[in-house]
This record gives C-alpha cells, structure tokens and sequence, in this order.
C-alpha cells in the first residue's frame, strides 16, 4: 500500500467518522422527551413527598441541559475548553444569585 | 491579486466615526474618558467645595444630591471604563503581536454604544434634573415614589445602554487574547497587562449581564408600572441591593486589575528587572476574580443577613488580602535591586504602591463586619473606596497613559510636566482623603450635603478641600502636557523608554495600521527583551512578508449606537404626560422605541447581508515603507 | 489571513465550513463567551423570579394560572426545533444545502407556533385571569423571566429566518457557514432556558 493510498483511507475512515448518523441526537432527543415526562408526571401525580418532587425535577432538569449541550451544543468535542470554562463561570455567578435569592433576600 | 477590493478611505471627521483601527479606537475611548472624567471631575469638586465650611449653602441640597449621584456614576462607569479600554485598544493587540482585536466591528459598536449611553446618561443634566438616589440607586429611594424626575430612568437607560457596549468590549477582548496571539505566545508568556485585562474582560462578561437585569428590573417597575421593589405589591428592595452588588463588587475588581497590569509592566522596565514571581501574579490575578465574586455581601453587612451569612462574607473578603499582598511583595521584589529610573510613569507606579495599601488595610477592617456597623456610611467608607479607585486605579492609569503615550501618539510627554502632575496629584490625594478617615471615625456621614459647625468637622473637611483642588491642579498639568505635546513633531523611535521588554516596543510608534509587517515569533517571557538580550536586532519573524489584509471602515456602529439612543430615549418617555399632542403620539405609542430599534436592527441587517471582503495592503506598499523607515 | 474571504478553502468546502476560517472560529468561541454572559442574565432573572414567586399580592398564585397542557405543548415544540436545528448543522457539514434549507425553515416554523403559543398563554392570563405585569411582585416576575425567554426566541426567529435568505442567496460558503453554525447554538441555548423555565417556573410552581 502506497502512503497516498493509506492516506485516501484514513481520510475515508476520518470522513465517515466525522459525518455521525443522527442516531446519537435522535438518542439525546427521546432521553430528553422520558426525561421531561418524568418530570411531568411526578408532578402530575402530586401526592408524592413535596421535597423529594423538587429535588427529582431539579435532576431530570439538569440531566437533560447536561446531556443537550454536551451532544447537541458539541461541548463534548475536542477543542472546547474555553467554551466549557466560560460556560461553568456563567452558570457559577448564575447560581450564586440563586443561591442568594432562595436565602439572603427574606428574613 | 485576486482579492483586491477597492474600498473607500475616509479623511477628517469621517475617518473617526467609521474607523475599525483599534489604535484610534483607543483615542476615541481616551477623548470620551477625557470628557466624562472631566465632567466627573468639576462634580468632584463641587461637592468638595459645598463641604469646605459647615452650614454652607452653595448649592442646594438636591443638587448635591444629584453631584455625588453623578460624580459617582459618571466616574465609575464613564471616566475609568473607557480609559482602561483606551490602554487595553492600545496596548493589547500589540502586546500579543497581532494586527487587530478579533472583531475590529464590534469593536466599533462597543465604543459608540458606550459614548451614547454616556451621552444619554448626562443629558439628564439638561433634561430636567440627573439622577439623584446615589450611585448604587438603592429601592425604595430610586423608586417614583422617592424620586419623582426623570433622573432615575435617566440612570437606568443610560448605564444599561454603556453597560452594553461595555460587554460587547469585554468579549471582544477575550476572543483577541484567546485566538489572536502570535505563535510562541503561549498564556503563560502574555504579558502581565494582557493577563489581567484578559481576567478584567472575563469579569465584564460575568458581572454585567447581572446588572442589566437589574437596571431592567428598576426601570421596569418605575416606567412600567411592575412591583419587583414596590413593597406594598409583594415586592422587595433588598434584592436590588444583591443584584446591584452582585454585579458591583466585581465591577470595582474589574477596575483595578488593570491597574495592576499596568504597574506590572512599568515597574519592571524602570527597575530593569523581569517581573519578580511571574506565574503567582497570575495565579493572584485570577484568585482576585473568583474571590470578587463572593463578596458582594460585605456591602450589605448592616441590612440584618444574620450572623451566618455576615461571618462568611467577613472571612471571604478578608482572605482577598492575600492575592492583593502576594501582588504587593512581587512589585516590591521586582524593584529589589533594580536600576530604577525615576520616570513621570514609574512615579505614579510607584506611588500607587503604597496608596494601594492603605486603601486594603482599610479595607480589610472594614471587612469585618461588626466593625462595619460602625463604619457603615460614614466619611470613612469614602475615604476607603477612593484610596483604592483614585489613588489605586486612577494612579495606575496615570502611569500606564504616561508609558504608553509614545507609543500610542509617538510623541513623548514633556517629563517635567508629568513629574509636577504626579507630586501635586499624590499629595493633594492624600490631603483629601487621609482626613475623610477620621471624619468618619468621628461620626461624620456620607452623603449629607451640609453639617453643623463644632463637631470637629471644620478644619478637616477644609484641608480635604484643599486637598482636592491641589489633585485638581495635577490633573490640569496632566491635560496641558498632553495639549503641549499634541503640537510637538512626531518621531520618537520605537522603543522610546529604552528598557522596553514586551513586543509594542518592537514596533514604530506610532504604530502603522497594520501593527506588524511580520507576526513576530515569539520566545519567552518579555519577548522583546529575550530577543535583546541574545543580541538580535528585533523580532524574528514567524511568517514571509505577504499581503495583509484589513477591515474595510464602516459607519454602521455608529448609526446602530445612534438608534438605541433613540429607543432608550423613547421608552423613557413613554408614559411621560406631554402638553404637545404630537409628542405623546411618538412617544406615547412607542413610535420613537419603534423607529430606534429599526434603526439598530436595520445596520445589523445591513451589516449580515453585506459580507466585509476587506481590502489588502500589498507586499510592494510595506517594501516601500520600509524603505521610508 | 489572504484565504479568510475567499469563498472556499483551497476550492473545496471543508467538513466543519464554520470553523474554516480565523472568523469563523472566533464568531463560534465569542458565541460561546456570549453565552456564558447570558446564563448570568437569565440566572439573575431566575434568581429574581425565585425571591418573588409567592409575593402573588391577592392575585392569582402559581397553582392556579399554570395549565399542564401549554407547557407540555410549547416544550414539546421547542424540544422538537432544537433537534431538527441539529439536523440542520448535519446537513451543513454534509454540505447538503437544499436539505439545511428545509431543516432550518422547520426550526422558524416550530419557532413561531412556540411564540404563538407563548401569546395565547399570556393573553389568556391578562383578560380571563386579570394576571398583568403590574398585579403582584410575582406577576412582575413572571413576566420578565418568561418574557425574555420569548423575546430570545422571536429575535432567534428573525435571525434564523434572514439566514435562510442568505444562503438561497450565495448558498452555503464559509462566511455564511459560522452564522448557521452560531446561530443553532443561540437555539439550543433558548431550548436549555426553556428546561431550567417549565421546571422552575411552571412544574415547581404546581408543586407550591
């Protein structure tokens, strides 16, 4: 095998590589749909421990932006690092407001 | 050349409004700073001047109200901001080696978008009354219950129309640090202004979203009728104040670490050193942001957080102390030594040093918040955050503007000039506001426009007068050196300090529209000292000589700038009762909102359906230059 | 830097066109660096909707305005729109213009029902509820959060509607190319504020 030849391959695996079927986000899309259903129906059903409510459709919310910006927003790529850090100062100050908000602004 | 494009140059006052160069871009910054700071300034000293006797009446109590509320806003978000983005246009695509900012357009808008808030922000004057709740524009004060003119939307509209072009600076700056560096300028070899403007612009991007919600919240519930501070509704002030100083806290940090970059770079040039402990400098600058994040309570120690909350904000702004001190002993060490040459910017960097600290030991105390309960208010808290802004930062961009003058207008500062500039500023800072330290120890309260007579008020609040118009008197010769120097024949060389380490030395100054003929490659740390210490002549480049390629001027900043003017004035007015049936028609209706955004909207879509092909300086123009040079 | 304009690089579309060239690759990380700016802004507007979420003043509470079904519809929809504006960035790395075309203009489409949906929500609860900006702190804050979200989308509509028209206009190039790029990760952002929104807003406040 010529170096042009082993070169004209590796392109051909690189290309299909790098052209990804929709399965992967067809994935991350039903993930999301069961997701946001739990969290409906959790609430849907009431009934349930108030807190343990709160806390499951805080995680199935994060689960869901995690997964969503990993695959669809590519933050799981290579070359990310400076989106990825920006991104976590961002929701860091995010939730210090929030923080703030649910304990500092009534007494 | 296949992409030759013929494109229009502009003369005179056209070539200003539509330039992209980030080199005049930082004049323009350095003339809109000029401006507001002066503005600042006579505020300043009017305040100083009804202080000067107890029971003085020279102006009325609103009016000074409305001084201290736009010397504080004026100076903050008008003076200092726009001459730290004059130094970081200057310096920054220099110092990394590049031949423009990422976004030479946005650039642009940032600037204007600035100069119109600050514009919108100061007609307040003219238009019936500037704001007066404060700088901080506490709820319910600002509220129209409280403040009853248009002074507060003024306030509003106009930070949040600045506060945009801020931002737009911000991320500009961090996209130019991140991808436009030359090859070899790795992070950990940027120079220290680099770093901590590149941290600086992080903090924009961070804390200034913040504060337009804020400001939308305030004008919101004061123009639209909603209830988020309006008590008797369900409302609450107290969350103005977090998000305020949400946004504020950082906002002071995101003044100063420029100035630290500036004397991290002065200082090693005049002493002859490279900086003492490079990579704690940057460990320290980072610290300082993340740090600044956390401490926005400290503000708020007297509204009642409880214990819990006062003991955690206490210990965090406490523990600032140690990346502000490792920054301390790194300047200190760095001129241990050293062959220092007493020049008018290495006066001001050095003068910086110890003012600095007094503005953190007091700051330190002031942290702690059962102390803070006393403080709280008095003439002490002032006497602290001006030790920090002007005899901190306002030093430090005095230094950076007197190193970088050369290089920026190639013409060198008369030294004289700049050195009675620095000695009448220096004392007449310390004159001013040493004293306020003990007003407010003795009782004295900020912000009141009159006291009464034998409260041992008199001679202190005189001296501080006086102290005033002396620092007055070093800004005025700072302004006539730089007048002076304006007639004065170009031509300094390159490298007009001699000592010059990082690579704008490299280049002529001041520099042509391209910066670099060649990226320069670059070796380490101080990239242009390493290359003169091996004995080479300059750079080595890292590319051929080949076309470089610009960015085509364009107006279109500009006339967006000019359209959300006009939307910011028009949705101020909008529920605004005129006796002129046409006015509340426009205004009334929103027709003036309408036409400001259409006006915005429609260059953005100017601006995306024309693609900036640019144009080309080619190989033959920069030969025939460098035979000129 | 002399390649940046030209229409390709080296006479063939590269797989990622958005990151072919130095614009290019700064307009994606400054949308990154935007982005992070704008978690700040709607973690402020969530931090003020949370401090004020039971000042409903008299006026109507959480539990009584929100209906399951809007929400449920509107997130299913925009749901929907940010994988087929996924789709759309697939078909441009394929280089397949016609089918970027479809996929975006069924993005704007979804868009506009979500807004149209948003509106319908918003009216109902002025007129049938008497729930407006100015009732309770509450309401204010509601408004505001709920509001930007949908200013965000109207403006996402407009933006992806005139690239549309672009690349009819001089197709698929690596200067049009980091627009749609940018531009579907502006939409998947609207999509991630949506989430954190029926969770905190709507769900959380059927909970109490």
């Amino acid at each position: 095998m010529t170096s042009a030849d082993h070169q004209a391959t590796h392109d051909v695996v690189k290309h299909s590589e790098r052209h990804e079927g929709p399965q992967k986000h067809i994935i991350v899309f039903v993930l999301s749909i069961v997701l946001t259903a739990i969290a409906f129906a959790a609430v849907a059903a009431g009934g349930v421990n108030a807190a343990f409510t709160v806390l499951l459709l805080l995680v199935m919310a994060v689960i869901q932006v995690l997964v969503q910006m990993g695959y669809w927003m590519h933050l799981k790529d290579r070359g990310h690092m400076m989106p990825i850090i920006f991104m976590l100062g961002g929701f860091f100050v995010a939730g210090t407001a929030i923080v703030t908000a649910l304990y500092w602004v009534w007494w | 050349m296949a992409h030759a494009h013929s494109v229009k140059r502009h003369k005179g006052l056209m070539d200003w409004l539509t330039t992209v160069d980030h080199k005049k871009i930082a004049i323009l910054y350095l003339l809109a700073g000029g401006l507001f700071f002066g503005i600042g300034g006579i505020e300043a000293v009017l305040i100083r001047l009804q202080l000067i006797k107890p029971m003085n009446d020279f102006v009325s109590a609103q009016t000074f109200n409305e001084l201290i509320t736009m010397h504080g806003t004026t100076m903050i978000f008008l003076g200092v901001m726009p001459v730290i983005f004059a130094l970081m246009n200057a310096v920054i695509p220099l110092q990394i080696g590049a031949r423009d900012v990422a976004f030479p357009f946005l650039n642009s808008l940032g600037f204007w978008t600035f100069l119109f808030g600050g514009l919108l922000l100061n007609l307040s004057w003219i238009m019936g009354g500037a704001p007066d709740a404060g700088w901080t524009s506490y709820t319910p004060l600002s509220t129209t219950t409280y403040s009853t003119t248009h002074g507060v939307d003024f306030y509003t509209v106009g930070l949040q129309i600045a506060g945009l072009g801020t931002l737009i600076g911000g991320i500009n700056f961090l996209a130019t640090i991140i991808t436009m560096r030359a090859p070899g300028m790795s992070f950990m070899r940027m120079p220290m202004f680099t770093w901590t403007s590149f941290i600086t612009s992080a903090m924009i991007l961070f804390a200034f979203p913040a504060i337009t919600v804020g400001l939308v919240l305030l004008s919101f519930d004061r123009i639209l009728g909603a209830n988020f501070f309006e008590v008797s509704n369900g409302g609450n002030p107290i969350l103005w104040q977090h998000i305020f100083w949400i946004f504020g806290h950082p906002e002071v940090y995101i003044l100063i670490l420029p100035a630290f970059g500036v004397i991290s770079e002065v200082i090693p040039t005049f002493a002859r050193k490279r900086l003492f402990g490079y990579s704690s400098m940057v460990f320290a600058t980072i610290l300082i942001a993340f740090l600044g994040f956390m401490v926005w309570a400290h503000h708020m120690f007297t509204t009642g957080l409880g214990p819990v909350a006062n003991a955690l904000f206490s210990i965090a702004t406490m523990l600032i102390a140690v990346p502000t001190g490792i920054k301390i002993f790194n300047w200190l060490f760095t001129m241990w030594g050293g062959q220092i040459r007493f020049t008018s910017p290495n006066l001001f960097a050095i003068g910086f040093i110890p003012t600095f600290v007094m503005g953190g030991v007091t700051g330190v105390m002031l942290a702690s918040a059962p102390a803070d309960f006393q403080f709280h208010d008095t003439y002490f808290v002032v006497a602290h955050f001006h030790y920090v802004i002007v005899g901190g930062l306002v030093s430090g961009l005095l230094a950076g503007l007197h190193y970088w003058w050369p290089k920026m207008f190639g013409r060198m500062l008369n030294e004289t000039l700049g050195k009675l500039s620095f000695w009448f500023f220096i004392i007449g800072f310390h004159l001013t506001f040493f004293v306020q330290h003990f007003l407010g120890l003795m009782g004295m309260q900020r912000r009141v426009f009159t006291y009464l007579p034998n409260q041992g008020f008199d001679t202190l609040n005189m001296v501080s007068t006086i102290g005033a118009i002396l620092m007055g008197i070093g800004i005025l010769f700072f302004l006539i050196n730089a007048i002076a120097t304006a007639f004065k024949p170009k031509g300094v060389a390159a490298d007009p300090w001699e000592d010059g380490r990082t690579l704008e030395w490299a280049i002529p100054s001041p520099p042509p529209e391209y910066n670099f003929k060649q990226t320069p490659l670059v070796r380490g740390i101080d990239a242009l000292w390493k290359e003169k210490m091996a004995g080479n002549k300059g750079m080595t480049p890292a590319e051929p000589l080949g076309p470089i390629h610009m960015p085509s001027p364009t107006i279109l900043p500009f006339v967006m700038s000019v359209g959300i003017f006009i939307a910011g004035l028009g949705f101020m007015f909008s529920k605004e009762d005129f006796s002129n049936s046409f006015m509340s028609l426009i205004f009334n209706n929103w027709i003036v909102v309408i036409i400001g955004l259409l006006i915005t909207f429609g260059s953005m879509l100017l601006r995306s359906l024309y693609d900036d092909h640019g144009w080309h300086i080619e190989v033959e123009e920069l030969e025939e230059e460098g035979v000129k040079a | 830097m002399s390649a940046t304009h030209a229409e390709t690089v080296d006479g063939k579309l590269p797989h990622e066109p958005e990151k072919a060239t130095l614009e290019g690759r700064n307009k994606v990380l400054s949308f990154w660096l935007f982005l992070g700016g704008e978690a700040v802004l709607f973690g402020t507007l969530f931090a003020t909707f949370l401090a004020l979420r039971n000042q409903t003043n008299e006026g109507p509470t959480a539990n009584e305005l929100f209906h399951f079904s809007t929400t449920a519809y509107a997130t299913l929809i925009l749901l929907v729109s940010s994988l087929t504006s996924v789709f759309a960035v697939q078909a441009m790395h394929r280089h397949k213009v016609t089918a970027l075309r479809v996929w975006l203009m069924i993005t704007v489409l979804l868009g506009l029902g979500f807004l149209g949906l948003e509106i319908y929500e918003f009216t109902d609860y002025v007129t049938a509820e008497k729930f407006g900006m100015t009732t309770s702190a509450f309401s204010s804050a509601f408004y505001t959060l709920v509001g930007f979200h949908g200013a965000h989308v109207a403006f996402g509509v407009l933006w992806i509607s005139i690239l549309i028209g672009q690349l009819f206009k001089k197709g698929l190039t690596v200067v049009t190319a980091p627009k749609v790029y940018v531009s579907a990760m502006y939409w998947h952002f609207i999509d991630v504020v949506w989430v954190f929104i029926f969770t905190v807003v709507y769900l959380l406040g059927k909970v109490g």
